[in-house]
């Protein structure tokens, strides 16, 4: 080959890179393109369009001209400056820095890129999943789960996508942030395992919360940089999550979800599977409860995983212990209660006649769990744990908009409801 | 010899004077029409000549010529024929000069000398200010809304012989009364529960807030739409006027009386441009947001209609008017409607949260449809949900009617009024502070909403005029207080969301 000169001094994993930037290249068809000799040769062979089809995987004759015509345009030294210039780490099955709890796995990646800390590998590593279409219910779980699991050392593990992936990543990120950047950092935090490459993060909308985790955490990937993501990278890096964690908690899934992919590669590998039960009429949850059915742990609360962990309790990283109870959001109103002349707090007498609906609410902790009573008490009876259209409480409930109105804001103020658009949801426990 | 006739032209929904000379003159037998007269008006000549010969009155055999003054304006109808015919009659000495002096006629003529009505008569007559007016039969009703004190006859020999005083003018016949087209037999009762949706209905007929209904097929979206106009007050004099000459220039004017309703227009997702904003014909046509002004112009499945379209909506919804330009002439016409536009929240349309089976990207790509300027046109963003079945089938209507949600609504417009503008939505944004102060809670209200991101600065600017519009419905004194705002923002939504839940 005409770049031979070079290519003595370029490590095997640029060639591993360039091979695995094919064209429908995934874990199986790597492992057969190795099984022809060293990365080097296979990726010369590759070009030369010498490589004989492969019987049992599927490679034909077709696949291998196609591979000619592709590798012509790809240099496994631009592939390799590439990967240093921003600083990704790329790391081949046995070298050094290649996680163990792979390396031991039954399909372990050839070839795995990171960004980040690798440190966060060291603590405990449970994962949290769930669907891309999650209830605020679920996206709150998912939250102060991750949340809570970080402060007691844990790292997270999702998958970037969205609803209840980008929810746990945010839940970790929020305890990591708020240790400050002064100190050493935690060995735990987020970790991501992404079906895209790691300069073009997918989905879109994740972007910010990917450059949060890159930060503060790690995200590993097993597409090369610069390959454009296809929809069947998405289940097959699933392996690669359930592979990493110790448990995986389903926080809501539908029944035959990516969720439910990610919970069979983990039973496969003799992994534990928790799942949060859900509301049985809500689809979002069909999956969860049948796991619940079927025999796997139910995780109601942070206690249950570090129980399965067998971790103490103890909060490794101190916070204040008011602030999980309920979203963050009503939180930071609760924090400024005392200085500032807030509405709807506490709430006056609504015109149906009953006296005080929300009895005194003091932000104390031991009143945090009472439930509202009167007009607002029917309207959080009403919305059970399903997001809830106002039109529908201001029939059942037989409220006028306006007494309607002056309800929810109360309500949302003090963290029960969230109302987003025309829709309703119950959010705090 | 030489006669001038008065007349009048369309051009949009304004009428213009035009003086129609008629010069008879020795030489070859010729007849020519100058003076920018567009193809229908150029075919008077032979309307003209057939109504002259069959009514028994003679056609000069000489050389012609009709010149429609001013010149450079463009003329285009049959309203002339009448004015052209007459002029030929005074200019061949078979009629008086002095007997036309007093009058300005309109109308077309059939081959037989019959007078037919003519499109545009309100504001044509209008424009022939303090002559009085001679309109066929059948134009005769819009004549009387404006005129002063116009006249009638069936043919143009009835024209000539009441001109003569030989004949009487025609009168009109008492049985002869064309039904109204417009009958509102809906009303707000009608809709079974939906107490949002309703309140939402009326906090847009009293402050002019334009509303976007989301939701499934069946939900009632159309059904709220059409009962949006019964909300609204009558028309007062001048409103009246312009939507009665709107209608009038468009040919769809069939009222005894001035329009006195808001109107409804709902034209389907297919329609053109042209049809949409006004123009077309060489009169410049008035479109569909000319004929909704003063009242309702509903866009269902607003996700259908073009982008092009929808984008063209936004000049007219901020000034209140449409300018159409064309080559050969241009038109500024009223376009102040309230926009109320449905569509459904999803590809799959089942809207109920949890149902819906879309994908996120088919969702993202339904909501790509509708750009982000015009959705910010909407102060009211509604989910409509159908109401329960038990309570349809029990069939007890409930909530108040169109006369009761109509007396607040015109109370709420007084208000506004009195702040020097129509609706509350026309308040600028310097006059928000001096027109809708706010209570110390709703400071802190407005504050948090902005703190969490729910709301823009716009967004929240919205809101307050809504929250006045609410007060003002209350019919309650003093600044804008947290309860007000809490139901705008019930009404409004976020600024985030339009939608399905997900």
């Amino acid at each position: 080959m005409m770049s031979s000169s070079h290519s003595v001094e370029l490590p095997h994993e640029a060639y591993l890179t360039a091979l695995a930037s094919l064209d429908r290249v995934g874990p199986a068809t790597i492992r057969w393109l190795l099984s022809n000799g060293t990365p080097r040769s296979v990726w010369a062979l590759v070009r030369s369009g010498r490589l004989a089809p492969g019987p049992g995987i599927r490679v034909t004759a077709e696949m291998v001209d196609r591979w000619a015509r592709q590798s012509q345009s790809i240099s496994p030294e631009g592939i390799w400056v590439r990967c240093v210039e921003r600083g990704f780490g790329v790391l081949s099955l046995g070298a050094a820095g290649y996680p163990h709890a792979l390396a031991e796995d039954t399909e372990p990646p050839v070839l795995l890129f990171q960004a980040g800390d690798p440190r966060r590998l060291s603590a405990t590593r449970v994962a949290i999943v769930g669907t891309r279409r999650a209830s605020g219910y679920g996206r709150q779980v998912a939250r102060s789960l991750a949340r809570e699991l970080t402060m007691h050392g844990v790292t997270v593990v999702s998958g970037l996508a969205l609803g209840i992936d980008v929810a746990a990543h945010s839940g970790a990120l929020e305890a990591i942030e708020d240790l400050g950047g002064g100190t050493e950092s935690p060995p735990c935090g987020p970790l991501a395992v992404v079906g895209s490459s790691l300069d073009s993060p997918c989905p879109r909308p994740n972007l910010n919360v990917a450059k949060r985790v890159v930060a503060n955490g790690l995200i590993y990937s097993e597409v090369p940089p610069g390959t454009p993501s296809a929809p069947w990278r998405f289940p097959v890096r699933n392996r690669i999550l359930a592979a990493l964690s110790d448990i995986v908690v389903v926080v809501e899934s539908d029944s035959n979800g990516g969720s439910m992919h990610t919970v069979r590669e983990a039973l496969d590998r003799n992994r534990i599977v928790m799942a949060v039960p859900g509301p049985i009429n809500c689809r979002s949850s069909a999956g969860t409860n049948a796991l619940l059915r079927d025999g796997a742990a139910p995780c109601l609360g942070v206690e249950d995983i570090l129980d399965e962990l067998g971790l103490d309790r103890q909060v490794v990283v101190p916070t204040d212990p008011a602030r999980e109870l309920r979203p963050r959001r009503a939180a930071k109103c609760a924090d400024s209660t005392q200085t500032e002349n807030l509405p709807f707090e506490p709430l006056g007498p609504v015109k149906h006649g009953e006296a005080d609906p929300l009895g005194k609410p003091t932000r104390r902790s031991e009143d945090a769990h009472r439930l509202p009573t009167g007009v607002a008490g029917e309207v959080v009876d009403l919305l059970g744990w399903r997001p809830t259209s106002t039109e529908t409480i201001a029939s059942e409930c037989d409220l006028s908009p306006r007494e309607l109105a002056r309800v929810l804001a109360s309500l949302e103020s003090q963290g029960w409801v969230r109302v987003t658009g025309s829709w309703v949801e119950r959010m705090s426990r | 010899m030489l006669a001038v006739v008065r007349s009048s032209t369309l051009l949009g929904v304004d009428g213009f004077p035009v003086h129609v000379e008629v010069h008879v003159a020795n030489g070859l037998p010729s007849f020519t029409i100058v003076g920018l007269p567009d193809a229908s008006c150029r075919e008077s000549r032979d309307r003209a000549r057939a109504a002259i010969s069959t009514s028994g009155l003679k056609w000069p055999d000489k050389r012609i010529t009709v010149n429609l003054a001013p010149t450079n304006l463009r003329k285009a109808g049959s309203a002339l024929d009448l004015a052209v015919a007459i002029g030929v009659l005074v200019a061949s000495d078979q009629l008086g000069p002095d007997l036309i002096t007093d009058f300005g006629f309109l109308g077309e003529l059939g081959l037989n000398g019959a007078l037919r009505p003519i499109v545009g008569a309100l504001p044509l007559v209008h424009a022939l200010g303090e002559v009085r007016p001679v309109v066929p039969p059948g134009s005769f009703r819009e004549a009387l809304l404006v005129g002063r004190d116009p006249v009638t006859a069936g043919s143009l020999l009835g024209v000539v012989d009441a001109l003569k005083g030989k004949a009487p003018w025609d009168t009109l016949d008492p049985n002869d009364t064309p039904e109204s087209l417009i009958v509102e037999t809906s009303d707000l009762i009608d809709v079974q529960g939906q107490p949002v949706a309703k309140r939402a209905l009326e906090v847009a007929a009293a402050g002019g807030h334009h509303v976007l209904m989301t939701g499934p097929p069946g939900a009632g979206k159309t059904m709220l739409a059409e009962r949006l106009p019964t909300l609204m007050p009558d028309l007062d004099d001048r409103s009246a006027f312009e939507v009665s000459r709107i209608h009038s220039a468009a040919g769809r004017f069939h009222e005894l009386d001035l329009i006195r309703r808001p109107p409804l227009r709902a034209p389907h997702h297919s329609a053109s441009l042209v049809a949409l904003l006004g123009g077309g014909t060489s009169a410049l046509r008035p479109g569909e947001v000319s004929m909704a002004s003063d009242g309702v112009l509903f866009l269902d499945e607003l996700g259908e209609f073009p982008t092009g379209h929808l984008d063209a909506l936004r000049q007219p919804l901020e000034s209140g008017e449409i300018h159409i330009a064309r080559a050969s002439a241009s038109a500024v016409m009223p376009a102040r409607f309230l926009l109320v536009a449905a569509t459904n929240p999803c590809p799959c349309g089942v809207g109920k949260w949890g149902d819906c089976r879309c994908s996120a990207a088919a969702l993202t790509r339904y909501a790509r449809r509708l750009s982000g300027p015009l959705l910010d046109r909407f102060d009211i963003r509604l989910a409509v949900d159908p109401p329960d079945h038990r309570k349809v089938l029990t069939g007890d209507h409930n909530g108040p009617t169109s006369a009761e949600v109509r007396t607040r609504v015109s109370r709420a417009r007084a208000m506004a009024l009195s702040r020097g503008v129509h609706t509350n939505r026309e308040l600028a944004a310097s006059a928000i502070d001096r027109h809708a102060p706010l209570t110390l809670p709703a400071k802190g209200y407005l504050r948090r909403l902005l703190e969490d991101g729910t709301m823009s600065m716009r967004g929240v600017q919205r809101l307050r005029l809504m929250a006045l519009t609410i007060r003002d419905l209350e019919s309650e004194e003093g600044p804008v207080d947290e309860v007000d705002l809490a139901e705008a923002m019930l009404l409004r939504g976020g600024d985030r969301q339009v939608g399905v839940a997900s």
